[in-house]
């Protein structure tokens, strides 16, 4: 199979594994938080929700930097590979924002 | 901060779902309308506005991506190039946003409005087909089957530092007012780098998961991120687009550009009117 099918239907998987699971985790918190029961859980589930919606599009970028370096395909290797360190910036950015509050 | 109360969680899922729709059936991306909602008729700061609608954008990138699985119109070597350079801008813009003044930000965003509007009326699809497939499509090139007449579409990549360029100020833009930068993107890559339309749109939505997922992440740390809010959006965006979708017929016709355009002037306007006071 080449890099490209396999990459294909890999990188599918993860975003609509990541999509799904992120939205019922938000769909759950949202109606706990306006239930009897909300509070920390319904926070919780929410956050939980968010966050791995944000890390959908970083598990996808890792899984192309694997399949890439499976394939010795060096070039694309280093770019997948720069672009989550970029996205490590941000995660970076995003602790230094957050001490400031 | 907005007081969230179960009324302004249903005006947002409504809303997002709206956002969706128009979005999905106009092709452009549904944050150019619901940043706008949220800031001038729901009077939230634009940063709280463009987190929300950067979570969006990270759920409706991600679903059409996954959808287009086989069709192989996202050119993905081209989009992990293209990558490199959008998320450095999102990085940028998403703590230049951090320091920057209100007002700058709703002056930024009424003349991207006007820019948004003007192409929606004049987009052309410049034919970059090359029909066949037996053509060196290059490094970056790629092939895909066109889906009415059956035929193998080929196209090679030309000027890729354009391309670059673009897709990093299609980054920043994105990160400081919330929107997905396809709107950059897509007509660049069309006009003047060889990338087919069809072709363009889809690598531009496949790349603005990541654009979108670096912005958010820096909203969410300095705490500018409402999380039923965006809660709320992301869900009624989802079912909007699903549903856009399924309605289908990309909207071509050439009145519903304009009233488009219209809308878009006006939001222009609106905004520009807020910055002004």
């Amino acid at each position: 199979m080449s890099v490209e099918t396999d990459l294909e239907q890999r990188i599918g998987r993860v975003l609509i594994i990541g999509v799904r699971t992120s939205a019922v985790f938000l769909a759950v918190g949202l109606v706990l938080s306006f239930s009897a029961v909300a509070g920390p859980i319904a926070d919780w589930m929410m956050t939980i929700g968010l966050l791995m919606l944000m890390a959908t599009p970083v598990a996808r970028v890792v899984t192309s930097m694997v399949e890439y370096l499976r394939y010795r395909d060096w070039t694309f290797s280093i770019l997948t590979a720069i672009v989550l360190l970029e996205l490590c910036g941000g995660v970076v950015a995003a602790l230094v924002f957050h001490r400031r509050l | 901060m907005p007081v969230v109360t179960p009324i302004l969680v249903l005006i947002i899922l409504a809303a997002g779902t709206l956002a969706g729709v128009l979005g999905s059936t106009l092709g452009i991306g549904g944050g150019i309308f619901l940043v706008p909602f949220l800031t001038l008729v729901m009077g939230m700061p634009i940063g709280v506005a463009a987190a929300i609608s950067l979570t969006t954008v990270i759920g409706t990138s991600s679903t059409v991506s996954a959808g287009r699985t086989g069709s192989h119109l996202i050119n993905y070597r081209l989009g992990m190039v293209l990558e490199v350079a959008t998320a450095a801008g999102s990085l940028l813009g998403g703590i230049t946003a951090q320091h920057m003044n209100q007002h700058t930000l709703e002056r930024i965003f009424a003349v991207v409005t006007v820019a948004v509007g003007i192409s929606t009326v004049t987009r052309l699809n410049k034919r970059n087909i090359v029909k066949g497939d037996d053509i060196d499509c290059g490094r970056l090139g790629s092939r895909y089957v066109e889906e009415e007449s059956g035929g193998v579409v080929s196209y090679r990549v030309k000027r890729v530092p354009l391309a670059l360029f673009a897709s990093f100020v299609a980054g920043n833009v994105s990160s400081l007012l919330g929107i997905g930068g396809g709107v950059i993107k897509v007509p660049v890559l069309n006009a003047w780098c060889g990338v087919p339309l069809r072709a363009a749109a889809a690598t531009s939505a496949f790349m603005i998961g990541v654009t979108a997922a670096a912005g958010a992440i820096i909203y969410y740390g300095s705490g500018q991120l409402v999380p039923s809010l965006a809660a709320a959006a992301i869900l009624g965006v989802h079912a909007g687009s699903t549903a856009g979708m399924r309605i289908g017929s990309r909207a071509s016709a050439r009145s519903l550009k304009v009233l488009l355009a219209v809308v878009l002037f006006a939001v222009a306007g609106l905004m520009l009117f807020r910055s002004l006071q």
